[in-house]
């Protein structure tokens, strides 16, 4: 302890006090990150201060950029709050990608039914059929898990796949729109597609997607079940101990978790999409979980990491045509941008951790 | 084609790729038996399945290939085991790292280095011919016409199950895996143990890719594993860890995905989504019947800390 107070009397100890601060480890996750890519630009014969330069150029400091990247954000903040969710159950939704697939589908199918009636119709009726089918996709895992303790890491992975041929199959046989020749939906038309904000791009999934942040943390942080369902994460046995019942908290996260990453399907479906097309796959999944420790599995800080991803995920289609960079370079640096945060979570979780790289986690 | 000829192609080719996934699956059981869980299986086998093509079309040499692949996948693993053992960051977040960057940067390389060209490999491994593999009906050729790795990446997993079952380096894994404290207390190392573990299972998920590229496809693609990494992971826990376990579930794995091409070129009217769908269904399947009772090694995905003298749960 005598160390960290003298260490903070010099101008070096304020300097380290600062740059170690917890609340910095995201941006020198992202710097690493960004590091990494600069020198794989490097080795491959890019320029990459020119390469970087273009990107905030036209991706970022243009309005486009802005709006698109929130556009973006959007439907990762759902799957972000998804799996920050059980994560806080302590368990692992990695049925992300499926459940988002199933409720794209549930909800264009709805869309298509409800299309003649009114556009708010149509769309709380397609976000209820989304938020039903992810809730019932993702209760097999669940129930495997909480029943017969099978790893939800597995089933998840498998009902990833099975997702995605089922989707396909399945749009291709009876839920497909037999007017036009691709297997996909009936098309929302443009005019009845979530209304955007202010002339911009930004449609008003962004308030239901903050909207949603916001209980989150006001269900975890506020009530009982809340309080529960992150004592069965932070410790199941003492949980137990103290009369919760874990197991159906476990359930219960893993499936409100599969119907909240529902939501993105509908949310694409009922904007940039507008149908549901075969082999249509997102892959929001993955992203997800570098978002939420992006944002230090804290509940705020689901919003700037979305922020972040969207913002990558438009680079990437940006910079193939900017800068010659293909988009695959965007999935080098989400991968580093993973691995970093895998380190500095760490770091901040446990004494070793701490004694051997700076401050705790209580900051 | 008469069905005969069907099934005898479909069987042979079943039971070939089968052999990319038996290999990562055994790399991983391998980890998982020290407590290793890695969740980058998928990127690792990109990383060996591209290493290995070029290597194999710049050298046009089949073997320096698969030795690349194995060589880049021991060193993932060794990264892996740098972080997750080493440093002790969390596996689940770490595996998803390396998967998304090794299918990132293999992309990005292949792009890089090929452009939009699709080249292919020179020539395929020899398969012997004659003799007992087409005197044999049916399953003459696949059982004894395959390339010669094919013989070799199953004498690979014998041998897996050899180490695991009956050398001190095997116990020491296993006991790592089950109570690093205990080993620990007896002198032994954990640290390199798992590291080992880490660099082996790295090792056999590059060769696997490196498989799939060479021997079976004789190309690369971006993403050309198409998930088979993370089979592999369900086949690991549904092997119960045990690589003769796992190389028969592979091939019965194998089998499931050549039926639904088998069912095509027998004029059977399945769309190939539904067939593509069984595997998965029957993984699910399998995992539901043989889940209870299962004992997952009770160290998996922790991390070992020595001062505190316990493991530390994630």
């Amino acid at each position: 302890m005598t160390d960290r107070l003298h260490f903070k009397e010099t101008e070096y100890g304020r300097l380290r006090h600062i740059l170690t601060s917890p609340w910095l480890d995201p941006l020198w996750a992202v710097l690493f990150a960004l590091t990494c890519g600069a020198v794989l630009l490097i080795l491959t014969g890019h320029d990459p201060v020119l390469a970087y330069r273009e990107w905030v150029a036209r991706a970022i400091l243009r309005p486009s950029g802005i709006q698109e990247t929130i556009v973006r954000a959007i439907p990762l903040l759902f799957t972000g709050t998804a799996v920050l969710l059980a994560l806080r159950a302590g368990v692992w939704n990695i049925g992300i990608d499926g459940q988002v697939l199933v409720g794209a589908l549930a909800g264009a199918v709805a869309a298509s039914y409800l299309v003649g009636i009114s556009a708010p119709v149509m769309w709380a009726g397609a976000t209820v059929a989304a938020v039903l089918a992810g809730a019932t996709w993702a209760s097999i895992p669940a129930l495997l898990r909480g029943r017969l303790g099978i790893n939800e890491i597995v089933t998840g992975i498998m009902f990833n796949y099975i997702a995605i041929s089922m989707t396909a199959w399945l749009i291709k046989g009876p839920l497909g729109d037999p007017a036009v020749v691709l297997p996909q939906t009936r098309l929302i038309p443009v005019e009845m597609r979530l209304l955007t904000l202010g002339g911009t791009r930004v449609h008003i999934g962004l308030v239901l997607a903050v909207a949603l942040v916001g209980c989150l943390g006001w269900f975890l942080t506020r009530t009982v079940a809340g309080y529960e369902l992150r004592a069965t994460g932070a410790s199941p046995a003492a949980a137990a101990h103290g009369q919760i019942p874990v197991r159906a908290y476990i359930i219960v996260a893993l499936v409100a978790s599969g119907a909240i990453a529902a939501l993105a399907g509908a949310n694409d479906v009922l904007s940039t999409k507008g149908a549901f097309q075969g082999e249509w796959n997102p892959a929001y999944g993955f992203v997800a979980f570098a978002l939420v420790f992006l944002g230090q599995r804290s509940i705020i800080g689901l919003v700037p990491a979305a922020l972040v991803f969207g913002q990558l995920s438009y680079a990437a289609d940006v910079m193939p045509r900017a800068a010659d960079v293909a988009p695959a370079f965007f999935g080098v640096i989400e991968g580093t941008l993973l691995v970093a945060l895998a380190v500095t979570v760490w770091v901040r979780s446990t004494s070793v951790g701490r004694s051997r790289f700076g401050r705790g986690a209580k900051a | 084609m008469n069905t005969e000829a069907v099934i005898t192609v479909l069987l042979s080719v079943a039971l070939l790729s089968a052999v990319p996934l038996a290999l990562a699956s055994v790399g991983e059981a391998v980890g998982e038996r020290a407590g290793l869980l890695n969740l980058g299986t998928e990127g690792i086998m990109l990383l060996g399945a591209f290493t290995g093509f070029w290597v194999s079309l710049e050298s046009s040499s089949l073997g320096l290939g698969l030795l690349a692949g194995t060589f880049t996948g021991g060193v993932s693993g060794l990264l892996f085991g740098l972080i997750a053992v080493i440093v002790g960051a969390d596996q689940v977040l770490l595996g998803l790292g390396i998967t998304l960057g090794g299918s990132g940067l293999t992309s990005f390389l292949f792009r890089e280095t090929f452009g939009s060209s699709q080249p292919l490999l020179p020539g395929s491994m020899a398969r012997p011919t004659g003799g007992l593999a087409e005197a044999l009906p049916i399953v003459g050729p696949a059982l004894l016409g395959q390339p010669w790795f094919f013989y070799l990446a199953w004498m690979i997993v014998a041998a897996v199950e050899l180490m695991l079952r009956g050398t001190t380096l095997g116990l020491r894994i296993r006991a790592v895996g089950e109570s690093p404290v205990a080993v620990d207390t007896v002198g032994i190392s954990v640290v390199s143990t798992r590291m080992l573990a880490a660099i082996i299972a790295g090792a056999l998920s590059g060769l696997a890719g490196a498989s799939l590229s060479i021997v079976e496809l004789g190309f690369f693609q971006p993403n050309v594993t198409l998930g088979t990494g993370f089979i592999a992971i369900a086949l690991a826990m549904l092997g119960r860890w045990s690589p003769w376990r796992i190389a028969a579930m592979a091939i019965v794995f194998g089998l499931l995905r050549g039926l639904g091409s088998g069912l095509q070129l027998i004029d059977v009217s399945v769309q190939s989504e539904f067939t593509r769908m069984l595997p998965y269904v029957g993984a699910v399947v399998a995992l539901l019947l043989s889940g209870r009772g299962m004992r997952v090694p009770s160290a998996l995905g922790q991390t070992w800390v020595r001062r505190r003298g316990s493991v530390r749960v994630r």
